[in-house]
Protein backbone atom coordinates (compact mmCIF):
# COMPACT_ATOMS: atom_id res chain seq x y z
CA UNK A 1 0.00 0.00 0.00
CA UNK A 2 1.18 3.45 -1.19
CA UNK A 3 1.68 6.33 1.61
CA UNK A 4 -0.65 8.23 0.09
CA UNK A 5 -3.35 5.59 1.01
CA UNK A 6 -2.03 4.89 4.31
CA UNK A 7 -2.29 8.57 5.11
CA UNK A 8 -5.62 8.69 3.86
CA UNK A 9 -7.16 5.55 5.70
CA UNK A 10 -4.85 6.73 8.71
CA UNK A 11 -6.77 10.39 7.91
CA UNK A 12 -10.04 8.75 8.00
CA UNK A 13 -9.74 6.88 10.93
CA UNK A 14 -8.87 10.09 13.00
CA UNK A 15 -12.01 11.83 11.74
CA UNK A 16 -14.11 9.08 12.47
CA UNK A 17 -12.67 8.27 15.93
CA UNK A 18 -13.48 11.70 16.66
CA UNK A 19 -16.27 12.76 18.93
CA UNK A 20 -17.25 15.91 17.57
CA UNK A 21 -18.19 13.92 14.31
CA UNK A 22 -20.07 11.61 15.81
CA UNK A 23 -23.60 13.27 14.69
CA UNK A 24 -22.28 13.99 11.37
CA UNK A 25 -24.94 12.50 8.80
CA UNK A 26 -22.22 11.10 7.13
CA UNK A 27 -20.64 9.57 9.83
CA UNK A 28 -22.59 6.09 10.14
CA UNK A 29 -22.05 5.65 6.07
CA UNK A 30 -18.43 6.78 5.96
CA UNK A 31 -17.61 4.07 8.58
CA UNK A 32 -19.43 1.40 6.95
CA UNK A 33 -17.39 2.50 3.74
CA UNK A 34 -14.38 2.08 5.80
CA UNK A 35 -14.79 -1.09 7.27
CA UNK A 36 -15.95 -2.37 4.24
CA UNK A 37 -12.87 -1.30 2.42
CA UNK A 38 -10.42 -2.52 4.46
CA UNK A 39 -12.31 -6.39 4.55
CA UNK A 40 -11.89 -6.12 0.54
CA UNK A 41 -8.29 -5.12 1.24
CA UNK A 42 -7.59 -8.08 3.64
CA UNK A 43 -9.47 -10.62 1.14
CA UNK A 44 -7.17 -9.30 -1.92
CA UNK A 45 -4.31 -9.42 -0.09
CA UNK A 46 -5.34 -13.28 0.52
CA UNK A 47 -5.70 -13.73 -3.18
CA UNK A 48 -2.55 -12.03 -4.23
CA UNK A 49 -0.94 -14.67 -1.78
CA UNK A 50 -2.65 -17.56 -3.24
CA UNK A 51 -1.53 -16.96 -6.45
CA UNK A 52 1.74 -16.21 -5.92
CA UNK A 53 2.35 -19.35 -4.05
CA UNK A 54 1.00 -21.31 -7.31
CA UNK A 55 2.57 -19.37 -9.44
CA UNK A 56 6.29 -20.37 -6.84
CA UNK A 57 5.13 -24.06 -6.91
CA UNK A 58 4.45 -24.00 -11.18
CA UNK A 59 8.31 -22.59 -11.36
CA UNK A 60 9.35 -25.17 -9.02
CA UNK A 61 7.61 -27.51 -10.26
CA UNK A 62 8.96 -26.29 -14.59
CA UNK A 63 12.70 -26.02 -12.52
CA UNK A 64 12.39 -30.01 -11.44
CA UNK A 65 11.06 -30.86 -15.13
CA UNK A 66 13.88 -29.01 -17.09
CA UNK A 67 16.68 -30.91 -14.89
CA UNK A 68 14.82 -34.04 -15.36
CA UNK A 69 15.15 -32.88 -19.07
CA UNK A 70 18.48 -32.11 -18.72
CA UNK A 71 19.71 -35.96 -16.95
CA UNK A 72 17.80 -37.77 -19.17
CA UNK A 73 19.30 -36.16 -22.55
CA UNK A 74 22.99 -36.03 -20.93
CA UNK A 75 21.59 -39.94 -20.20
CA UNK A 76 20.52 -40.59 -23.75
CA UNK A 77 23.47 -38.62 -25.13
CA UNK A 78 26.15 -40.81 -23.27
CA UNK A 79 23.88 -44.11 -24.35
CA UNK A 80 24.33 -43.49 -28.05
CA UNK A 81 27.76 -42.68 -27.60
CA UNK A 82 28.45 -45.74 -25.88
CA UNK A 83 26.29 -47.69 -27.99
CA UNK A 84 27.70 -46.04 -31.49
CA UNK A 85 31.73 -46.84 -29.77
CA UNK A 86 30.44 -50.48 -29.16
CA UNK A 87 29.07 -51.03 -33.12
CA UNK A 88 32.35 -49.71 -34.16
CA UNK A 89 34.12 -52.08 -32.29
CA UNK A 90 31.55 -55.29 -33.16
CA UNK A 91 32.57 -53.35 -37.09
CA UNK A 92 36.24 -53.96 -36.44
CA UNK A 93 35.89 -57.31 -35.30
CA UNK A 94 33.89 -58.79 -38.33
CA UNK A 95 36.62 -56.77 -40.49
CA UNK A 96 39.79 -58.74 -38.84
CA UNK A 97 37.19 -61.64 -38.96
CA UNK A 98 36.83 -61.26 -42.79
CA UNK A 99 40.47 -60.30 -43.43
CA UNK A 100 41.49 -63.59 -41.77
CA UNK A 101 39.35 -65.97 -42.95
CA UNK A 102 40.23 -64.92 -46.64
CA UNK A 103 44.06 -64.49 -46.06
CA UNK A 104 46.28 -67.06 -46.01
CA UNK A 105 48.26 -67.48 -42.59
CA UNK A 106 51.35 -67.40 -43.47
CA UNK A 107 52.07 -65.58 -46.74
CA UNK A 108 49.63 -62.83 -46.16
CA UNK A 109 48.65 -63.82 -49.45
CA UNK A 110 44.58 -64.21 -50.28
CA UNK A 111 43.76 -67.85 -50.01
CA UNK A 112 41.42 -69.82 -52.34
CA UNK A 113 38.53 -68.35 -50.89
CA UNK A 114 39.49 -64.97 -51.31
CA UNK A 115 40.84 -65.63 -54.71
CA UNK A 116 37.67 -67.63 -55.96
CA UNK A 117 36.12 -64.63 -55.08
CA UNK A 118 38.29 -62.37 -57.13
CA UNK A 119 37.93 -64.25 -59.49
CA UNK A 120 34.07 -64.10 -60.26
CA UNK A 121 34.86 -59.85 -60.31
CA UNK A 122 37.33 -60.31 -62.80
CA UNK A 123 36.08 -62.27 -64.73
CA UNK A 124 32.41 -60.08 -64.89
CA UNK A 125 34.52 -57.33 -65.56
CA UNK A 126 35.95 -58.90 -68.24
CA UNK A 127 33.06 -60.15 -69.86
CA UNK A 128 31.59 -56.45 -69.80
CA UNK A 129 34.64 -54.11 -70.96
CA UNK A 130 35.16 -57.43 -73.42
CA UNK A 131 38.79 -57.57 -72.15
CA UNK A 132 40.57 -60.75 -72.55
CA UNK A 133 42.38 -61.78 -68.93
CA UNK A 134 45.12 -64.24 -68.46
CA UNK A 135 45.69 -66.51 -65.01
CA UNK A 136 49.06 -68.31 -64.67
CA UNK A 137 49.60 -70.84 -61.83
CA UNK A 138 53.15 -70.41 -60.68
CA UNK A 139 54.75 -73.84 -58.92
CA UNK A 140 58.44 -73.25 -57.15
CA UNK A 141 60.12 -76.63 -58.25
CA UNK A 142 61.55 -78.98 -55.60
CA UNK A 143 60.18 -77.20 -53.26
CA UNK A 144 59.71 -80.23 -50.75
CA UNK A 145 64.02 -80.45 -50.89
CA UNK A 146 64.29 -77.35 -48.86
CA UNK A 147 62.15 -78.72 -46.42
CA UNK A 148 64.01 -81.59 -45.67
CA UNK A 149 66.98 -79.94 -45.58
CA UNK A 150 66.19 -77.16 -43.46
CA UNK A 151 63.59 -77.63 -41.80
CA UNK A 152 59.90 -76.76 -42.54
CA UNK A 153 60.44 -73.05 -40.33
CA UNK A 154 62.99 -72.11 -42.71
CA UNK A 155 60.40 -73.42 -45.77
CA UNK A 156 57.77 -71.21 -44.42
CA UNK A 157 60.28 -68.28 -44.19
CA UNK A 158 61.28 -69.12 -47.80
CA UNK A 159 58.06 -69.39 -48.57
CA UNK A 160 57.23 -65.63 -47.02
CA UNK A 161 59.90 -63.91 -49.17
CA UNK A 162 58.78 -65.61 -52.36
CA UNK A 163 55.31 -64.21 -51.94
CA UNK A 164 56.51 -60.90 -50.96
CA UNK A 165 58.78 -60.89 -54.28
CA UNK A 166 55.71 -62.16 -56.27
CA UNK A 167 53.61 -59.70 -54.75
CA UNK A 168 55.22 -56.73 -55.41
CA UNK A 169 56.15 -57.35 -58.78
CA UNK A 170 52.70 -57.39 -59.77
CA UNK A 171 50.94 -54.54 -61.15
CA UNK A 172 48.10 -52.34 -59.85
CA UNK A 173 45.19 -54.01 -60.85
CA UNK A 174 47.06 -57.67 -60.95
CA UNK A 175 46.49 -60.22 -57.84
CA UNK A 176 48.05 -63.23 -56.70
CA UNK A 177 47.04 -65.97 -54.00
CA UNK A 178 48.74 -68.64 -52.94
CA UNK A 179 46.52 -71.38 -54.08
CA UNK A 180 48.14 -74.65 -52.36
CA UNK A 181 51.40 -75.44 -50.79
CA UNK A 182 54.00 -74.04 -52.74
CA UNK A 183 51.67 -72.96 -55.92
CA UNK A 184 50.79 -69.69 -56.58
CA UNK A 185 48.04 -68.11 -58.74
CA UNK A 186 48.36 -64.78 -60.40
CA UNK A 187 45.55 -63.34 -61.79
CA UNK A 188 46.20 -60.92 -64.71
CA UNK A 189 43.28 -58.61 -65.67
CA UNK A 190 43.27 -57.18 -68.99
CA UNK A 191 46.19 -59.25 -70.37
CA UNK A 192 46.16 -61.37 -73.53
CA UNK A 193 48.21 -63.99 -73.26
CA UNK A 194 50.85 -62.47 -75.39
CA UNK A 195 51.61 -60.16 -72.51
CA UNK A 196 50.70 -62.59 -70.11
CA UNK A 197 53.55 -64.62 -71.08
CA UNK A 198 56.37 -62.03 -71.13
CA UNK A 199 55.07 -60.65 -67.44
CA UNK A 200 55.47 -64.40 -66.28
CA UNK A 201 58.66 -64.94 -67.35
CA UNK A 202 59.66 -61.93 -65.91
CA UNK A 203 58.29 -63.01 -62.44
CA UNK A 204 60.03 -66.12 -62.50
CA UNK A 205 63.13 -64.61 -63.42
CA UNK A 206 62.87 -62.59 -60.10
CA UNK A 207 61.92 -65.56 -58.03
CA UNK A 208 64.91 -67.37 -59.61
CA UNK A 209 67.20 -64.58 -57.90
CA UNK A 210 65.79 -64.37 -54.79
CA UNK A 211 67.55 -64.78 -51.83
CA UNK A 212 65.36 -67.25 -49.71
CA UNK A 213 68.05 -66.48 -46.54
CA UNK A 214 68.62 -70.40 -45.49
CA UNK A 215 72.18 -70.00 -45.61
CA UNK A 216 75.17 -68.07 -46.59
CA UNK A 217 75.14 -68.61 -50.73
CA UNK A 218 72.16 -70.78 -49.86
CA UNK A 219 70.13 -72.74 -52.42
CA UNK A 220 68.00 -70.89 -54.96
CA UNK A 221 64.76 -71.79 -56.32
CA UNK A 222 63.12 -72.02 -60.01
CA UNK A 223 59.49 -72.01 -60.79
CA UNK A 224 57.48 -73.40 -63.03
CA UNK A 225 54.07 -71.84 -64.80
CA UNK A 226 51.53 -72.26 -66.40
CA UNK A 227 49.94 -69.35 -67.71
CA UNK A 228 46.21 -69.55 -69.74
CA UNK A 229 43.66 -67.03 -70.94
CA UNK A 230 40.08 -67.06 -69.47
CA UNK A 231 37.56 -68.22 -72.60
CA UNK A 232 34.54 -66.29 -73.14
CA UNK A 233 31.91 -67.57 -70.86
CA UNK A 234 34.36 -70.52 -69.45
CA UNK A 235 33.51 -71.24 -65.73
CA UNK A 236 36.47 -69.80 -63.70
CA UNK A 237 37.07 -72.72 -61.90
CA UNK A 238 37.49 -74.66 -65.66
CA UNK A 239 40.39 -72.02 -66.07
CA UNK A 240 41.88 -72.81 -63.24
CA UNK A 241 41.62 -76.73 -63.90
CA UNK A 242 43.08 -76.36 -67.14
CA UNK A 243 45.77 -74.49 -65.63
CA UNK A 244 46.46 -77.06 -63.22
CA UNK A 245 46.19 -79.98 -65.15
CA UNK A 246 48.77 -78.45 -67.74
CA UNK A 247 50.86 -77.36 -64.89
CA UNK A 248 51.09 -80.87 -63.85
CA UNK A 249 52.27 -82.45 -66.53
CA UNK A 250 54.29 -79.67 -67.40
CA UNK A 251 56.33 -80.54 -64.45
CA UNK A 252 56.79 -84.10 -65.71
CA UNK A 253 58.55 -82.58 -68.76
CA UNK A 254 60.81 -80.31 -66.92
CA UNK A 255 60.88 -77.60 -64.73
CA UNK A 256 62.07 -74.21 -64.81
CA UNK A 257 59.89 -73.50 -67.43
CA UNK A 258 57.02 -71.42 -68.73
CA UNK A 259 54.31 -73.18 -70.44
CA UNK A 260 51.37 -71.94 -72.70
CA UNK A 261 47.81 -73.52 -72.97
CA UNK A 262 47.32 -74.98 -76.29
CA UNK B 1 18.12 -61.96 0.45
CA UNK B 2 18.20 -65.47 0.13
CA UNK B 3 18.24 -65.90 -3.75
CA UNK B 4 22.14 -65.14 -4.72
CA UNK B 5 22.21 -65.17 -8.70
CA UNK B 6 24.32 -67.80 -10.72
CA UNK B 7 23.63 -67.45 -13.94
CA UNK B 8 25.89 -69.53 -16.13
CA UNK B 9 26.32 -67.12 -19.16
CA UNK B 10 26.45 -68.14 -23.06
CA UNK B 11 27.20 -66.35 -26.58
CA UNK B 12 25.16 -63.72 -26.26
CA UNK B 13 24.42 -63.35 -22.00
CA UNK B 14 27.28 -62.44 -19.70
CA UNK B 15 27.84 -64.66 -16.80
CA UNK B 16 26.53 -63.19 -13.94
CA UNK B 17 27.54 -64.23 -9.71
CA UNK B 18 25.99 -62.19 -7.07
CA UNK B 19 27.38 -62.67 -3.32
CA UNK B 20 24.86 -61.31 -0.64
CA UNK B 21 27.44 -62.72 2.65
CA UNK B 22 30.36 -60.91 0.95
CA UNK B 23 28.60 -58.34 -0.79
CA UNK B 24 29.95 -58.87 -4.64
CA UNK B 25 28.70 -59.18 -7.81
CA UNK B 26 29.98 -59.67 -10.93
CA UNK B 27 29.99 -60.29 -14.29
CA UNK B 28 31.60 -61.18 -17.08
CA UNK B 29 31.42 -61.60 -20.87
CA UNK B 30 29.78 -60.53 -24.10
CA UNK B 31 25.95 -59.03 -23.41
CA UNK B 32 23.53 -59.38 -26.36
CA UNK B 33 20.69 -60.97 -24.85
CA UNK B 34 17.59 -61.55 -27.14
CA UNK B 35 15.64 -60.25 -23.84
CA UNK B 36 17.37 -58.27 -22.05
CA UNK B 37 14.89 -56.55 -19.62
CA UNK B 38 14.76 -60.24 -18.02
CA UNK B 39 18.46 -60.69 -17.77
CA UNK B 40 18.95 -57.44 -16.16
CA UNK B 41 15.92 -57.23 -14.03
CA UNK B 42 17.23 -59.71 -12.05
CA UNK B 43 20.50 -57.90 -11.84
CA UNK B 44 18.24 -54.20 -11.15
CA UNK B 45 16.88 -56.44 -8.18
CA UNK B 46 19.35 -58.09 -6.63
CA UNK B 47 21.62 -54.40 -6.29
CA UNK B 48 18.31 -52.44 -5.19
CA UNK B 49 17.67 -54.69 -2.64
CA UNK B 50 21.20 -55.23 -1.20
CA UNK B 51 21.67 -51.58 -0.92
CA UNK B 52 18.10 -51.17 0.75
CA UNK B 53 18.41 -53.98 3.41
CA UNK B 54 21.84 -54.11 4.27
CA UNK B 55 24.38 -51.32 5.37
CA UNK B 56 27.69 -52.82 4.03
CA UNK B 57 30.05 -52.17 1.35
CA UNK B 58 29.13 -53.28 -2.35
CA UNK B 59 31.66 -54.59 -5.02
CA UNK B 60 30.99 -55.03 -8.46
CA UNK B 61 33.90 -57.09 -10.03
CA UNK B 62 33.27 -56.45 -14.48
CA UNK B 63 35.04 -58.12 -17.38
CA UNK B 64 32.13 -57.22 -20.16
CA UNK B 65 33.09 -57.43 -23.76
CA UNK B 66 30.59 -56.40 -25.77
CA UNK B 67 27.27 -55.12 -24.90
CA UNK B 68 24.09 -53.92 -27.58
CA UNK B 69 22.91 -50.83 -26.71
CA UNK B 70 20.04 -52.69 -24.18
CA UNK B 71 22.71 -53.86 -22.13
CA UNK B 72 24.59 -50.13 -22.49
CA UNK B 73 21.31 -48.75 -20.81
CA UNK B 74 21.21 -51.42 -17.92
CA UNK B 75 24.68 -50.99 -17.50
CA UNK B 76 24.04 -47.16 -17.21
CA UNK B 77 21.06 -47.67 -14.71
CA UNK B 78 23.33 -49.92 -12.63
CA UNK B 79 25.96 -47.38 -12.08
CA UNK B 80 23.33 -44.88 -11.60
CA UNK B 81 21.76 -47.54 -8.31
CA UNK B 82 25.18 -47.17 -7.11
CA UNK B 83 25.75 -43.66 -7.48
CA UNK B 84 22.59 -42.75 -5.74
CA UNK B 85 23.52 -44.99 -2.52
CA UNK B 86 27.53 -43.45 -2.76
CA UNK B 87 25.64 -39.71 -2.52
CA UNK B 88 23.89 -40.97 -0.02
CA UNK B 89 27.65 -41.77 1.77
CA UNK B 90 27.16 -46.09 1.32
CA UNK B 91 30.19 -47.64 0.25
CA UNK B 92 30.32 -49.17 -3.43
CA UNK B 93 33.05 -49.67 -5.76
CA UNK B 94 33.29 -50.82 -9.40
CA UNK B 95 36.58 -52.69 -11.04
CA UNK B 96 36.47 -53.53 -14.74
CA UNK B 97 39.08 -55.43 -15.76
CA UNK B 98 39.58 -55.99 -19.51
CA UNK B 99 42.04 -58.06 -21.58
CA UNK B 100 45.22 -55.61 -22.33
CA UNK B 101 45.21 -56.77 -26.26
CA UNK B 102 41.78 -55.22 -26.75
CA UNK B 103 42.19 -51.93 -25.04
CA UNK B 104 39.14 -50.13 -26.77
CA UNK B 105 37.17 -52.22 -24.20
CA UNK B 106 39.28 -50.03 -21.95
CA UNK B 107 37.91 -46.88 -22.99
CA UNK B 108 34.31 -47.94 -23.70
CA UNK B 109 34.87 -48.37 -19.53
CA UNK B 110 36.02 -45.20 -19.40
CA UNK B 111 33.03 -43.81 -21.34
CA UNK B 112 30.75 -45.18 -18.51
CA UNK B 113 33.17 -44.11 -15.54
CA UNK B 114 32.05 -40.53 -16.66
CA UNK B 115 30.01 -39.12 -14.30
CA UNK B 116 30.26 -41.59 -11.52
CA UNK B 117 31.94 -40.20 -8.51
CA UNK B 118 32.39 -43.68 -6.50
CA UNK B 119 35.63 -45.33 -6.86
CA UNK B 120 35.86 -46.96 -10.64
CA UNK B 121 38.90 -48.53 -11.22
CA UNK B 122 39.56 -49.63 -14.92
CA UNK B 123 42.62 -52.59 -14.61
CA UNK B 124 44.03 -54.29 -17.38
CA UNK B 125 43.64 -58.67 -16.72
CA UNK B 126 46.87 -60.36 -16.46
CA UNK B 127 47.52 -62.56 -19.76
CA UNK B 128 49.63 -65.68 -18.67
CA UNK B 129 52.37 -65.88 -21.18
Amino acid sequence: MSTRDRALLDEVETLLAMEAHRDHPLHSALSRLYHRHLEQRDRLERLVNIADGFQQSAQQDLHQTRHQLDRQLRRQRKLSRIADRYQDLLHERNQALEDASSRDPLTGLANRRRINRQLKRTIAESERRGRPFSLAMVDIDHFKRINDRYGHAAGDRALIVLAQALESALRVDDFCGRWGGEEFLVVLPNTDLVQAESMVTRLCDRLRDLDLGLAPDGPRVTASGFITEHRPREDYRDTIRRADRALLSAKRDGRDRLYQAE
Amino acid sequence: MSQDLNLPGSVSTPEIQSDWQAGRLSMQGDSYPENSFDLFSQVIDWVEAFLERESRPLALALELVYLNTSSVKAMMDIFDLLEDAHQAGREVDVVWHYDPRNDRIAELAEEFKEDCTFPFAIRPREVPA
